[in-house]
């Protein structure tokens, strides 16, 4: 049992020192990595990236030109409209298209989404706005609701049940074939939006449902889906120029649009959409959408038109943190790290990378080596101490402190 | 029947040798006293006998039982005074005797309240607000309504007024000699132990000087006075002394030898030598003559 | 036997733990307190907002976080260190028991008391809660208040481990240790986020309750 419990102690050590030591080590040595911004450009055609160097900020477009800043909004007129505006320098039409800054607004818009957004608690309980109220501001009800094995609300002053409510809703949903629970509940749950338009929700046989309140009355369109098709994360929004309710990701990694009021499902012509693994931005303008697709070590944007149809795409890739000479050094001093927290989820878990090289095992046999002195020098078995080797070999520096903290010193 | 057996003791703090090949043995029924300066070891063997140190090798048996891993059964006949007569002072004098009757079956509380109605405390008096004195009759108390068959006494007389520890010792003989019970005691006031022990254990460092029958050991261990006429003579290195010691020309000679054994030698040798004369010793003078001044 | 050594135990812990539970049971009272006026002061709705959207964590409220661990902390002073004062350990280790059984039963005497205050705190907490909020919220709540109370076991049963240590250089390693270990408890997330990190750190928090054995083993064989 005493021998135990020092295993156990040489665990605790090693789980502790590898999210400990590594910490300290990024704290010290890591350097930020320069990540490029590129948007596609209506006047050049082409894309423009900014990088910031050694020397500051630098603008090109991918043939190498390099432009001023000055130049380079201008080639970019949606993205620092106000900046054009002040100074004079916003163009009268572009492309045969006069610009009437009414109609650049209502078609701007920005989106992002990034894996945390998906790793995170899923929400249960949503307000239920009333979509047609006559007020020319969205009031914030006073229930809230669930779709577990009906719909139900839930009042929030007396926390009770609304029956009567509840029934009502529920029995509309049972009657356009909405199998309970939900699975997913999308919305935009805040007051400071254009209007309501309620939630697309997804039931347990994965058929997808838009939800919304008109005049207290429940109102529930199913939506036509092509079979199999799934979403891993549907984002609606509130764009002004209202053409579609919401951006929806497939589990096969696709993206797709849901068109206001036809409920017309369009496909992006874009591949590996992953917001599990990578930030997602998409802003659109008068002629283009952008789909910026970033990772740790890649920038892959796809600039579509207005009849989503890809006219341009750009890829660059850079070295990854792994890659990095600070990267290198870490691979070979540890065999991988554990770390609670994760900048790509809102959960804690216990995130264990190990290293993908084997060079840390040159310092591993280097400890064991030092270990056997140690237990030279002390006059104890090598025998009894086999399983301390086995320890530092897997666990490298981490478990060689931990050994010894915990010394082996048991007697027969 | 021997109630602790220590065979072959060795031990060391890291490279420093405590000793070598140690061998002890108590009778049933003996009372033992453990001697030694500081740092020889009495501590270290105490821990070795109470299981709270592993000897480096070698092994100590109480009641058949190596001490490094006893039964309950054997720790109960096992009374055990600390060093200090340390015991748990957040404990009142009631709460503490509630405390260990638990534990043993032969447990009697009259010694135990005998000995703390003599006392000065209040029944909610915690035990760390005691004197010194007190203290140790608690500690005491709870060791003979232990009611134990082996007691090991370290330092028993740490912090007692003379008349008590006379009291104490006396009244310790009688009950040992009466319950057939066994001591193995250490003190730092020898003269203490003269009254109490059968039996003498001496140690120096690394070394054990003598380990036998107290009465035989001061019968056959003896001091001589004498002067001599020519003061650069040494006699230390004879097979026949155990010590000695010399200030200017003025000689303490410690020895087993019989005072006619020494006279003879110191003619034979013509040591020229004054006022020759058989010292009377207690058990102190012969600690300190066996194991020297310093 | 056994009802003796509890008895010592609860005459070293019970001033302790009576407090503990006490301000345990006060920080409760005063986190509802608190949402009872901010009830009063907002809408209840808006109230919801905040806890669902907005992150709010009403529970984290004053140092409540850290309640349980301190409480912990001083229960296992309260035990462990008078046993290390002139090494009485000796004496416990003395007494007609196998040594690591008395070590184990002081160990769970002291985790029983813990857990009762605990308990007491989880019945008054989730009790209130009802009183208030929908179910949802309240299992996410508990669920980011579970490594709270865990983490004070752990530290409960580090401090039993590195109190009884008998070296001081090992004792300064060991904190080192529990200094690197103990922060994984309590991380900052959003509420509930804890909830894949729990299995694991339950069972760490159970299997270091019986780490007082190593440095116990330690004092016996006589490490100085």
């Amino acid at each position: 049992m005493v021998k135990i419990s020092r295993y156990i102690l040489v665990v605790i050590a090693i789980v502790g020192f590898s999210i400990g030591i590594p910490k300290l080590y990024w704290m010290a040595f890591s350097k930020p990595i320069r990540v490029p911004f590129v948007m596609y450009s209506c006047i050049e055609n082409d894309f423009m990236i900014q990088r910031s160097g050694e020397d500051g900020l630098m603008r090109q477009d991918t043939r190498g030109n390099n432009y001023t800043r000055e130049e380079y909004e201008e080639k970019l007129p949606f993205l620092y409209v106000r900046q054009l505006l002040m100074s004079n320098t916003m163009p009268d039409s572009i492309n045969g298209v006069e610009m009437d800054t009414h109609e650049i607004s209502m078609n701007r818009s920005t989106f992002r989404v990034q894996p945390e957004d998906l790793d995170s608690q899923t929400q249960k309980l949503f307000p239920l706005f009333e979509a047609e109220s006559g007020r020319a501001n969205l009031e914030m009800p006073e229930d809230y609701f669930r779709i577990s094995w009906r719909m139900e609300f839930v009042d929030a002053k007396s926390n009770k049940i609304l029956e009567e409510k509840s029934q009502m809703f529920s029995a509309v949903l049972y009657n356009r074939g909405f199998e309970f629970p939900a699975k997913s509940i999308n919305g935009i749950p805040t007051t400071r939006k254009s209007c309501d338009e309620g939630y697309l929700v997804v039931d347990s046989k994965d058929q997808l449902f838009h939800i919304k309140m008109i005049e207290g009355e429940p109102f529930v369109e199913k939506v036509k889906l092509p079979g199999g098709m799934k979403f891993k994360y549907i984002s609606c929004v509130d764009f002004r120029n209202k053409n579609f309710y919401a951006y929806l990701f497939s589990t096969n990694n696709e993206l797709y649009i849901l068109t206001q009021d036809e409920y017309e499902l369009i496909k992006f012509p874009v591949e590996n959409i992953d917001p599990a693994k990578n930030q997602i931005r998409i802003y659109s303008d008068l002629f283009h959408y952008n789909i910026i697709v970033s990772g740790d070590d890649f920038v892959k944007v796809y600039a579509l038109d207005t009849n989503y149809q890809n006219v341009n795409d750009y890829y660059e890739t850079w070295p990854a943190r792994e890659d990095r000479s600070e990267g290198k050094i870490i691979q070979a001093l540890f065999p991988g790290q554990i770390s609670m927290t994760d900048s790509d989820s809102n959960f804690i878990r216990f995130y264990t990378t190990f290293n993908s090289s084997l060079y840390w095992l040159v310092l591993s046999g280097l400890l064991i080596g030092v270990q056997f002195v140690i237990i030279k020098k002390r006059n104890l078995e090598l025998k009894k101490n086999i399983i301390d080797f086995i320890i530092i070999g897997v666990s490298g520096i981490f478990g060689f402190l931990a050994v010894n903290i915990f010394p082996n010193k048991f007697f027969d | 029947m021997n109630a602790i057996e220590c065979r072959n003791l060795t031990h060391y703090y890291g490279k420093k040798l405590v000793y070598e090949n140690l061998n002890i043995n108590v009778r049933e029924g003996s009372i033992l006293g453990l001697l030694g300066k500081n740092g020889a070891g009495k501590t270290t063997t105490i821990n070795i006998l109470n299981g709270f140190l592993q000897p480096r090798s070698g092994e100590c048996l109480i009641y058949g039982e190596n001490t490094q891993h006893l039964s309950p059964e054997n720790k109960a006949r096992i009374g055990f005074l600390i060093e200090g007569h340390i015991q748990y002072s957040f404990m009142n004098i009631h709460q503490i005797e509630k405390f260990y009757s638990g534990f043993y079956p032969k447990w009697n509380n009259e010694p135990y309240w005998e000995l703390m109605s003599k006392l000065k405390v209040t029944p909610k008096q915690k035990i760390s607000s005691m004197s010194c004195g007190q203290r140790s009759q608690v500690a005491l108390g709870l060791i003979l309504a232990q009611d134990p068959d082996l007691l090991i006494l370290d330092d028993f007389s740490m912090g007692l007024d003379p008349g008590y520890r006379r009291l104490f010792i006396d009244y310790l003989r009688e009950y040992a000699k009466s319950k057939n019970k066994t001591i193995f005691t250490t003190s730092h006031i020898i003269q203490d132990m003269e009254r109490l022990i059968d039996d003498v254990l001496i140690m120096d460092y690394n070394r054990v000087l003598a380990q036998r029958n107290v009465n035989d050991f001061m019968r056959e261990f003896k001091q001589f006075y004498f002067e001599l006429e020519n003061p650069e003579i040494n006699l230390s290195n004879e097979d026949f002394v155990a010590n000695f010691e010399k200030v200017h020309n003025k000689v303490e000679l410690y020895t087993y030898e019989t005072e006619d054994f020494v006279k003879n030698f110191l003619s034979k040798n013509s040591i020229v030598h004054f006022n020759f004369q058989k010292v009377e010793m207690g058990l102190e003078d012969a600690f300190i003559g066996l194991t020297g001044k310093y | 036997m056994w009802k003796s050594v509890i008895y010592k135990e609860w005459l070293k812990i019970r001033w302790v733990a009576i407090i503990f539970g006490g301000l345990g049971i006060l920080a409760v009272g005063n986190i509802f307190l608190k949402v009872q006026h901010d009830l009063v002061f907002n809408e209840a709705t808006n109230y919801w907002y905040f806890i669902l959207f907005q992150g709010y964590q009403f529970f984290g409220y004053g140092l409540f976080k850290f309640i349980p661990v301190l409480g912990a902390l001083a229960v296992a002073v309260a035990q462990y260190f008078p046993e290390t004062v002139n090494k009485r350990i000796k004496l416990t280790f003395h007494l007609p028991l196998n040594e690591n059984k008395v070590l184990l039963m002081m160990m769970l005497f002291g985790t029983i008391c813990l857990l009762a205050i605990d308990v007491i705190m989880f019945l008054l907490f989730t009790s209130l809660s009802l009183l208030f909020f929908p179910s949802e919220i309240i299992i996410a709540t508990l669920v980011s208040t579970a490594p709270w109370f865990l983490c004070g076991f752990v530290v409960y049963f580090l401090v039993a481990l590195i109190v009884l240590e008998p070296v001081w250089k090992y004792r300064f390693m060991y904190i080192i240790v529990a200094g690197a270990f103990v922060p994984i408890y309590l991380e900052s997330a959003e509420t509930g986020g804890y909830a894949p990190a729990l299995p694991l750190l339950i069972l760490f928090t159970v299997v270091l309750s019986i780490s007082l054995l190593f440095s116990g083993y330690r004092f016996r064989k006589g490490e100085m």
